[in-house]
This record gives structure tokens, sequence and C-alpha cells, in this order.
């Protein structure tokens, strides 16, 4: 079905679709901030014929496909099979593939997540399309009226659009949290709406046909869950030293929030690979994030410039960190963090002295 | 040990001495090793910049139809004597200097090191990398058999083992050929910077007419804050090359940090202007020895070898040092490849490498200046109290006071007088005169 | 025991700079490596020869360069290597490589069966992690992305058992084979070739096979013609404009430390805090 000289059919619906991720009944967010994206994409696309459409694969998942309707899915592609139960590469790639030869969405999104990076180059194999991985921003292509999906390369020193001009779907993975997450619709909104519906599609496959079996899952000894944190603060290599970590951990605990660190840090073993924001670590969106010795290389700030509100904090006055802060501190992280914390608790004190 | 760890020469390291004597061994029908540290040859090695082709065409007569990495032909060379806010500039530049190949080209270590190792690849030598040689290996009467390395099952063996380790010649030490390390007086610290420009830019700034100019000038006085020392500024193709290098005594009792004072040299009103603008591709570090003449290494052991830096090859005043390097790794290879021949290892077989050298201009030009660095050393300010001298006799000259020209003269002698009695002056003269005569 | 090592030549992108200028890359001066995670992958395999006899081939798509990055792994104890350049491989994105990577990886299996393919988790010039994916699909291997560890190895009865992070945690899971990993640094850690490995490796020459030889691929799917995928645009991230400034040293701590609280305030950031407050000093 490769370079089908007909891209675009004149009539009928132009499909977009989002995967929604799940593993033993719970959905990743990135789902919900794809359907998000969706949703403007088929405004910019074709407000007339474009919809967004949902994939779902898994056992016992009919509640998920009701909650991506609440998400503006207007259509749910489900899946069920015991085959599914746990995720494995084979049978979700024969599903979906079989999904997108039936109904030839257009685009087609997917998160960048291990489970969502381990199946989407297997579809775009199987459907012979093209993908472009780890992206940080889509949008359409206003002359070509395509998915222009960018994302950053050698090390994010660059930025790269890519297209997918000739082949369908344009397949993309984008990173949690790059995009916000949108507010689901009020329930009546869909019961008022005919068109939300879910469409069920056989799986035929079964399980003597897959040469994978899941023994067991240890679950992670650590998880950290800086992705979804509202307050972050992060602490680089100009805490000179691990004893330093203490003071930023005081510090986001008076925030209520959580410590995440710059690369240099976790290649010292000074705390784990979960803590690390940046391109090779997590990319994150908390309402603060406080950089405190941190200077701002570029792999860091892909991972963090999608704060709400950046506080930073550095000795260095041309720190490039400042550059992209709502509010820079020249200064010394040690003076100004303890009274940071301390200013925060008194406040709070303060507060409840006047109750 | 395996058929296939067995050689007929070991070379250590992989510089312009160690790959000079490969090529020639190997040329002459030996199966040769040479074992390198680096990532590859030329991975961390650092030089000024200027490359005589004389002792590369000895090696490799067709050495220019097999491309080499150069950056500039050197056509145009001299001297900056530079006191802290002025510069007198002594420039030669010439149709002499034109003509391909050209006598000196500019070249970068990191690019010409590889082409050099990979023509000795050519030639049929084997090329070990990322490995350094730990040990010379030696029978019980002291004759060298091979070498150990830090690998796994490492240990390679040949009758004749040739030391091109450069300045840390701590093998050479090893085997009692040089006594204990090198003392900080007779060492330079050099640095280096490498200044990223557009070549068009470059030959705005230097007045060349194109990629085929190029010139080299070596610096002296407020560059080295007057000490004894030099600094040097060289075009490459799209990039300037800027170093200074001091002797480590010199920076150690002064207490000054090498990349420090290359960071006011670059400052200076009359070097700033060349760099402007420019992007640092890469900065590093390196040792010169300049112990002279009559503190070299013993060049020859039993089944050994010494070649270049390691034993000291450094002629510093004219910045010559590959070409020395080459010329010995050439005659040392010669020199191996007769005691093939012969079957003879010892000592009293491989002293013609010396006889060898000693006619050369290597040995020649090591005598001849053997009393520089003493010369330097002992009147270490001499240096700087000349070029300053230098610089504001200039200034008077080149300005009109509306006093007669006579008077300006006599002030300056005057300025002269002040710094140095004629009595000094005419003793610096006649030591500097020895020093070059040798 | 065979094992095939997809490795790729990258540029070493921690010494990748940028030129001010003009926005691109400086690519001159960056040194070639092999892609840090394939040198775990070939760890791997290894050990898995030291343990089980046999054979490792190293497998490229690349420039004729490449074949440095060849000898490296054969210095590792790589025992084959397969260098696949032609002019018409170049510009292919992650579609176009799988298949010729597929097609050379079903060339060997037809001289003789292959027990494990191992790539790296992801090549760090693209960062894509698509091309074991897609090899695997190909050849209709099973898939064991992000393998961290081989608990369990049977060549006879071709099954193995492997540990693959996720973020949910490690799942243990057990394969027939051959199967195709793509492999975290955790697989193996690299040990010092030994010497003899070096000097085979710098008498070595790789195989060099081309679009039409050994293998006859399509010429449709090679390349830049093969590629669905096309850099519309590349570009240096762009700067936001900057914020508020202030200096200690300018208005003292306290003054800085009240701004900080106000724009805080102000950004309705604050109100985060947890309802149990309370650090030392906090309420009776
Ligand atoms: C391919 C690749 C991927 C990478 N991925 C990541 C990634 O995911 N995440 C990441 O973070 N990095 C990543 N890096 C590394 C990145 O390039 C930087 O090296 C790193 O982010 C720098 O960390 P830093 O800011 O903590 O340290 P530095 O750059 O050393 O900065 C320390 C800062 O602290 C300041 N400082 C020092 N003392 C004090 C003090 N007492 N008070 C206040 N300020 C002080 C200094 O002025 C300086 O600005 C990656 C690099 C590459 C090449
Ligand atoms: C700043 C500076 C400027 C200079 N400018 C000039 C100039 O303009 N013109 C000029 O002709 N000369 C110049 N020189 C001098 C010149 O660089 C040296 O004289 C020359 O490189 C000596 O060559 P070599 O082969 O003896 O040593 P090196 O080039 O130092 O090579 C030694 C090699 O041995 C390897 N090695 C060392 N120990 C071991 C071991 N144990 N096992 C394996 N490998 C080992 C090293 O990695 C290295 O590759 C300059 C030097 C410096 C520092
Ligand atoms: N051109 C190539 N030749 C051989 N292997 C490759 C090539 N490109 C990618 N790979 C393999 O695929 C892995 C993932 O690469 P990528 O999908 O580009 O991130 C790498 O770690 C390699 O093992």
């Amino acid at each position: 079905m490769s370079g089908a000289p007909e891209l675009t059919a004149e009539t009928g619906p132009r499909r977009i679709w989002v995967l929604i991720e799940q593993q033993g009944g719970r959905v990743h967010p990135v789902s919900w901030e794809l359907l998000g994206a969706a949703r403007r994409l088929a405004v910019e696309l074709d407000a007339d014929r474009a919809i967004v459409e949902a994939v779902l694969l898994g056992q016992d998942v009919g509640a998920i496909a009701q909650e991506a309707l609440r998400y503006g899915a207007r259509r749910v592609h489900l899946i069920e099979d015991p085959v599914l139960a746990d995720y494995r590469n084979l049978p979700y790639a024969v599903g979906i593939s079989r999904l997108v030869q039936a109904h030839r969405p257009e685009i087609f999104l997917i998160g960048a997540t291990s489970l969502g990076r381990d199946l989407a180059s297997a579809v775009a194999t199987r459907v012979e399309t093209g993908l472009t991985a780890d992206c940080t921003e889509l949008t359409i292509d206003p002359k070509l009226q395509i998915l222009a999906a960018t994302r950053p390369t050698f090390g994010g020193n660059l930025m790269a659009t890519i297209l997918c001009r000739r082949h369908r779907p344009q397949m993309a993975t984008v990173r949690p949290r790059v995009l916000p997450l949108p507010e689901p619709l009020p329930p009546a909104e869909i019961r008022g709406e005919t068109r939300g519906e879910v469409v069920r599609a056989p799986l035929g496959l079964v399980e003597a046909e897959v040469p994978l079996r899941r023994l067991r899952l240890i679950p992670g000894a650590e998880r950290v869950d800086l992705e979804y944190a509202e307050v972050i603060v992060a602490g680089g290599r100009g805490l000179g030293d691990r004893d330093g970590l203490p003071l930023l951990r005081q510090l986001a605990e008076a925030l209520g929030g959580v410590l995440a660190v710059s690369r240099p840090l976790v290649d010292a073993g000074w705390v784990s690979v979960e803590h690390q924001v940046g391109q090779t670590g997590k990319t994150v969106r908390p309402k603060l994030y406080v950089a405190a010795g941190i200077s701002g290389a570029v792999q860091h700030r892909v991972g963090m410039s999608g704060a709400g509100f950046i506080l930073a904090i550095n000795k260095d006055p041309h720190a490039p960190i400042f550059q992209i802060a709502d509010l820079g501190i020249v200064g010394d992280l040690y003076e100004v963090v303890p009274a940071l914390i301390d200013d925060l608790r008194a406040r709070r004190s303060g507060g409840d002295d006047g109750r | 040990m395996g058929a296939d760890l067995r050689f007929d020469a070991i070379v250590v390291g992989g510089g312009p001495a160690g790959v000079a004597a490969a090529i020639t061994m190997a040329k002459g029908g030996l199966d040769c090793v040479l074992i390198e540290r680096g990532r590859f040859a030329g991975a961390k090695n650092l030089f000024g910049g200027v490359l005589y082709t004389h002792a590369l065409a000895d090696i490799l007569p067709d050495y220019w139809s097999r491309q080499p990495p150069f950056e500039r032909p050197v056509t145009e060379q001299g001297y900056w004597l530079l006191s802290p806010d002025s510069a007198m500039r002594i420039l030669h530049k010439g149709e002499c200097y034109k003509g391909e190949p050209a006598a000196a080209y500019t070249a970068l270590r990191a690019r010409f090191d590889p082409w050099f190792a990979e023509q000795a690849v050519r030639e049929g030598v084997l090329v070990i990398p990322k490995t350094t040689v730990t040990e010379v290996r030696r029978d019980d009467q002291g004759r060298a058999i091979g070498v150990a390395t830090d690998r796994p099952e490492g240990e390679v063996s040949a009758p004749i083992v040739v030391l091109a380790e450069g300045v840390n010649n701590l093998l050479t030490q090893q085997l009692g050929l040089a006594r204990g390390d090198l003392p900080p007086r007779y060492v330079a610290l050099a640095v280096k910077e490498v200044i990223g420009l557009p070549s068009a830019e470059i030959e705005a700034r230097f007045g060349l007419a194109g990629p085929q100019e190029g010139v080299a000038i070596d610096i002296f006085g407020d560059a080295t804050l007057g000490l004894p020392g030099t600094a040097f500024l060289y075009t490459d193709t799209k990039a300037v090359s800027i170093g200074v290098g001091l002797l480590l005594e010199e920076l150690v009792h002064h207490n000054l940090r090498p990349y420090e004072v290359l960071a006011r040299f670059k400052a200076h009103p009359a070097v700033r202007p060349y760099l402007a603008g420019g992007t640092p591709l890469e900065y590093g570090a390196h040792l010169i020895p300049e112990q002279g003449y009559d503190r070299m290494p013993q060049l020859v052991a039993d089944g050994v070898l010494v070649v270049g830096d390691a034993a000291c090859m450094v002629d510093a005043l004219h910045r010559e040092g590959t070409n020395l390097a080459m010329t010995a790794g050439r005659l040392a290879g010669e020199t191996a490849l007769e005691a093939h021949r012969e079957q003879d290892f010892s000592a009293r077989a491989l002293r013609a490498y010396r006889r060898r050298l000693a006619e050369s201009f290597v040995l020649k030009d090591l005598k001849q200046y053997r009393r520089m660095t003493d010369l330097l050393d002992s009147t270490p300010d001499l240096l700087g109290t000349y070029v300053n001298f230098i610089n504001e006799a200039a200034q008077r000259y080149f300005t009109a006071h509306g006093i007669p020209k006579r008077e300006m003269e006599a002030e300056i002698l005057g300025l002269l007088r002040e710094r140095r009695s004629f009595l000094g002056v005419a003793r610096d003269l006649m030591r500097l005169l020895r020093g070059m005569r040798g | 025991m065979h094992a095939v090592v997809a490795i790729k030549q990258v540029p070493d992108t921690t010494n990748v700079r940028i030129d001010p200028d003009t926005g691109t890359l400086i690519r001159e001066g960056v040194p070639a490596i092999v892609n840090p995670y394939d040198v775990h992958a070939l760890e791997m395999a290894v050990r898995l020869k030291e343990r089980f006899g046999g054979q490792v081939t190293v497998l490229t798509m690349g420039p004729p360069k490449a074949a440095e990055a060849l000898i490296e792994c054969v210095e590792q104890g790589a025992d084959r290597a397969i260098l696949l350049s032609d002019r018409k491989f170049g510009g292919a994105d992650t579609l176009a490589t799988s298949y010729v990577l597929a097609g050379a990886i079903e060339a060997i299996r037809a001289e003789g069966p292959v027990d494990l393919l191992l790539f790296g988790k992801q090549a760090i010039d693209g960062d894509t992690a698509q091309v074991g994916p897609g090899v695997a699909t190909r050849l209709g291997v099973p898939l064991i992305t992000y393998a961290i560890e081989i608990e369990a190895f049977d060549p006879l009865a071709r099954t193995a058992i492997v540990h693959r992070r996720t973020e949910l945690g490690v799942e243990v899971l057990e394969t027939a084979l051959p199967a195709l990993l793509t492999v975290e640094k955790e697989i193996a850690a690299i040990a010092r070739a030994p010497l003899p490995n070096l000097v085979r490796a710098a008498r070595y020459r790789p195989e060099v096979w081309d679009a039409a030889q050994p293998v006859a691929f399509d010429a449709a799917k090679l390349g830049i013609k093969g590629s669905p995928t096309v850099v519309g645009r590349a570009f240096t991230p762009a700067a936001k404009a900057p914020g508020e400034q202030i200096e200690v040293a300018a208005l003292g701590l306290p003054a800085v430390i009240e701004r900080a609280l106000t724009r805080l305030e102000a950004a309705g950031v604050l109100a985060a805090g947890p309802p149990s407050a309370g650090g030392p000093g906090g309420g009776p």
C-alpha cells in the first residue's frame, strides 16, 4: 500500500489517529496529550472533514475507550483479546497494522514511551510508511497540508522538521509532556454527540503464534514522577558536592515539589537517572521549575523549557539558563536557597499563627 | 606467544619519529608493528604547526602525490617583538617561498599524524592503536626481546625496539638511558589554541593572496611577559594557531598559569585583531624537551634505539622538532635494517645510528645551539629588556617630536643605557653570538 | 552460536558544536565513534561466544569510512565484519535502512543459522530507536527492545530469557530464538580487548557488499528513493525572550528573596505547597 498515488480521498473523513497506551488498565497520560494535539491538528488540516480517532488494544479496556471519547476522540477502534493482556510487540503490531490498512488514517500519533517506540516502528515497517521519532512539536505545514513533525537531533544541538510527503499514514511518536494535557470534555457533551462511538475489531491472531511470553514483571524500585510534577527543584554541577542535595530537597519540600538534576550529577552517581531532566532524561512541564547551579546547556533546556515559570539561581550572570528564566537570581545558591527556604517556612508558619 | 605476535621490529609511539622509523623498516622489508596509546596516531598530539618537507621527502619521495593534509604553505615568516603596548614586526615574504611542494607547511597534528600513520599502513606496517607499551622486555643479558602492553595477553616480541615515545620518555628512563624525569629548567610547557576563521577572513587579515599563501610568526617579549620562551601565530586553512611556551621552571617561579599567559597574549592590542570573531576549535598543552645536546639520553642499548622527542631532539630556537624526529626515525630505521642483515642487534652494532645522526643536521644543529638554553637561563630578563628597548626606540624614531635627529639618537641610546650598561650589552652580544655559533 | 550485531558509526555528539554565525553544525573535526549502545551489544555477543563457542558477525550500512568502525568491532572480538556500502544506500531513513539490514541478515542466515540479532537501543546521531524494531518486523523474528540482561540463553533449545526495562519496571520475557534485541548499556560492561584481537583487527579488511552483490536489493526501496521521510528544515532551537534578572550583589539577599517570592506568588506557583507544612521551626 505504500506510495499510493491517491493520498487524500476527495471525499470522506480524513482520519487523525492516536494510540491510547494502556498497561494493566492504566492509561499513559501521553495518550490524552496526543488526543489534545490531534484535535488541534484536525482544525488546522481540514475543519470539515478531519476527525480524531483513537486506537485501543488490550483486554477488558472498555472503560478506557469511554475515557478516550471524553478526551475528544470521535471514534475508538477497539481490539480486545486475551492475547493482548500484556503488551507484546507482535500481536499489538499485527492488530494495529490491520486497522491501519482497513481505515487508512492520514496521521497516526503514538507516545514516545518505551511501549510506543517499540510498537511504532514495527507498525510503520508493516505498512511501509514514514515514522518520525520523539517529536517535540507538531503542526500542519500550511502550504503542503501535511504533518510537520519537529524533533531534536544531534544530541539536541539541532532541531529538524520532518515531512512524510507521499506515504500514509504520517506517523510520529511524541514525548510525554511536550504537549499540554487537555481538559476532558464534560460527560454530557459526549452523550449529546451521536458520533462518539466504539468500533470493535478482531485481533485475528492466537497465542500459539506469538513466540514470546512475559514471565514476570519486577516493579521499578524507584518511581519518580518527574514528568507530571507541578513543582520541580533541580540542581546542577554548581552544587559542587553531593552534600548540597539535601539542601535542594528541603527547598523542594518547602515548595511542595520534587527533586531533579542535570546530567553530570547522574553521571557522577549522586542520584539515579530517573531524576535527570533533559535530552537524555525526562521532559518536564511543571508550573514551577527552579534551576540551581545549572548552566542551561541546550540538552538540559530541551527537557524543561516548557515549564510555566522558571526560576534560575546561578553565580554566573551570563549563564545560558538566564536566557529562558522568567526570574534569574545572580548569586551563590548556598546563600540564596537557604534564605528562600527560611522565608517559605516563615510564611507558612506565619499563616498558621494567624489562624 | 603465537607466531603472529612475533615481529622483526617494534616501534613505540605513532608520532613523526616512530612513523618515519616504521616506514623505513617496512620499505626495507621488515615485518614491523607500531604501537600507539592514542585512539589513533595523532589523537592527543599537538605542536605549533610548521612542518618541514625535506625530512618527509627523504622518507617518502612521492609524499606529494599521497596528498598530505597540510594547512597552508609558509610563504611569509618573521618575528614580532612585543612590548606591553606595541610591536616591532620583521617579516620576510618573497617569491622564493612559492613553488610546489613548498619547503614548509603549517599543519595540525590531529590531521597530519593519522595521514602519516596511514602511509605506514600502506607500506605494510601493522599499526596497533589504543594500546600503551608499559615495559621493554629484556632477556637475562639485558637485550631487548619485545615489549609488554597494558592489554590482556599483551606481549609482542622482536629483536629490536624503537622508542619514539615523545617527551614523556618513561620507557627510555626505565631502561636507564635517560636520567630520571626532565628537570623543569630544561622543559618548556606550551599551550596552544586553534581558532577557526573563514579562510577569506584570514587572507584579508594577514594580507595573503589566497589559500596558496600562509604566514608563520614567532613572537618574543611581552607574549611571555618578557621571560625566556616563545609565542607563535600561524595561519592554517580555516583557522589560526596561536600559542605560548615557557620553561616549566619560569612558570613555577613566577607562579604563572600557562592558559592565563595565553589569554593575556591573545588580548595584546597587536594580536587581538587577528583573532577577533574566531571560534575556538581546539585547545591543548604539550611539553617541549629543551635540555639540549649535552643532556640528551643515550641513543642506543642492546636491541633499542631512541628517536625524536624521547631523545630530546628539538631545536627550540628554530622551532624545529618534527623534521629532526623524522630524520632520526629514518636513520634508526636504516640502522635496524642493517642490524637485521647482519643479525647483530647489540648496542655496539646499533651505534651506527648515532654516527649517522652525527653526520646529519640533527646532531650538528643540536650541538651548535648547545649553549642557548643556558644563556637564556642565566639571563632570564634579557629578552624582555631588549624587546622593550627596541619598541621604545622605534617609537622615538618614527615620531617627529620637533627635536633634531641627533638628539633623538642620543635619547635612544640613553634608553638603552637606562636598562643595561654598555659593558652588559657587549657581554650579552658576545654570549648570544657564542650561543649561535656553537 | 552465531550472533549478528548491527552497528553504526556516528559522530561523537558530545563533541558537536554549532557555528554561532551560521547556526549550522560543525561536522569537521568531530570524531567518529561506534554508536555507544552498539558497543555494548557487541560485547554481549562476544560474551556469548566465549561461553558457547561460535562466531560474531558485525554489520553496518554506511560510507566507506564506516569500515573503521567495523575494524574497532574486530578489535573488540567480532570474527567477521560486513560493510554495506553503495551510493544508492545514501540518504536512507529508518525504513530504508531496515530494508537493507534485513536483506543482508537474510543473506547471512542463508549461509547458516543465526541465533541472535543484537542492536543498540538507539543511535546517538538520530536517537530514533526505529531500526532495530524495523529489522525484527521485516525478518519476522521476536523483538525485545531496551534489553538490560540475558538471564538465560540456550542455543540448543533455541530459547532465551531476557530482561527489558520499561517505565513500569523490568519485564522478564521468554523468547524463541533467533530473536532481535535492542540493548541498553547495562547489557554488558565493556572489557578491555586482548592484544591479539588488535593485531588481528589491524590486518583485517571488512567484506564490502553493495546494492547488487551478494544481495540484489530493490533499487526503489533504497536510500532517498526508498525513504518516506525527508528533512524539511533544520534549525537551532530558538531562544525565548529573557525574563527579569536580579543580582544578590547589587540588591542584597533580603531584597532578592522578597522579589523572588513576590514573583512566584504572582505567577500562582506557590500554592502548590503541601498542606501538612512545617519542617523544623514550623507550627507548634
Ligand atoms: C548527547 C547529549 C545528551 C545530553 N543530555 C543531557 C540531559 O538529558 N540532561 C542534562 O542536564 N544534560 C545533558 N547533557 C549534558 C549537557 O550538555 C551539559 O553538560 C549539562 O547539562 C551541564 O550540567 P550543569 O548545568 O549542571 O553543569 P555546568 O554546565 O557545569 O554548570 C554549572 C553551573 O553552576 C553555576 N554555579 C557554580 N557554583 C555555583 C554556586 N555556588 N551557586 C550558583 N551557581 C553556581 C556555574 O556558574 C554554572 O553555570 C547532554 C549532553 C550531550 C552531549
Ligand atoms: C607547542 C609546540 C610547538 C611545536 N612547534 C613545532 C614546529 O612548529 N615545527 C616542528 O617541526 N616541531 C615543533 N614542535 C616539536 C615537535 O612537535 C616534536 O619535536 C615532534 O612531535 C616529536 O616527534 P616524536 O615522534 O618524537 O614525538 P611525539 O610527536 O610526541 O609522538 C610520540 C607518540 O608516542 C605515543 N606514546 C608515548 N608513550 C607511549 C607508550 N608507552 N606506548 C605507546 N605509545 C606511546 C604518544 O601517544 C605519541 O603519539 C613543537 C612542539 C610543541 C609542543
Ligand atoms: N546504518 C546502520 N547500519 C547498521 N546498523 C544500524 C544502522 N543504523 C542503525 N543501526 C542499528 O540500529 C540501532 C538503532 O538505530 P536508530 O534507529 O537509528 O536509533 C543502532 O544502535 C544500530 O544497532
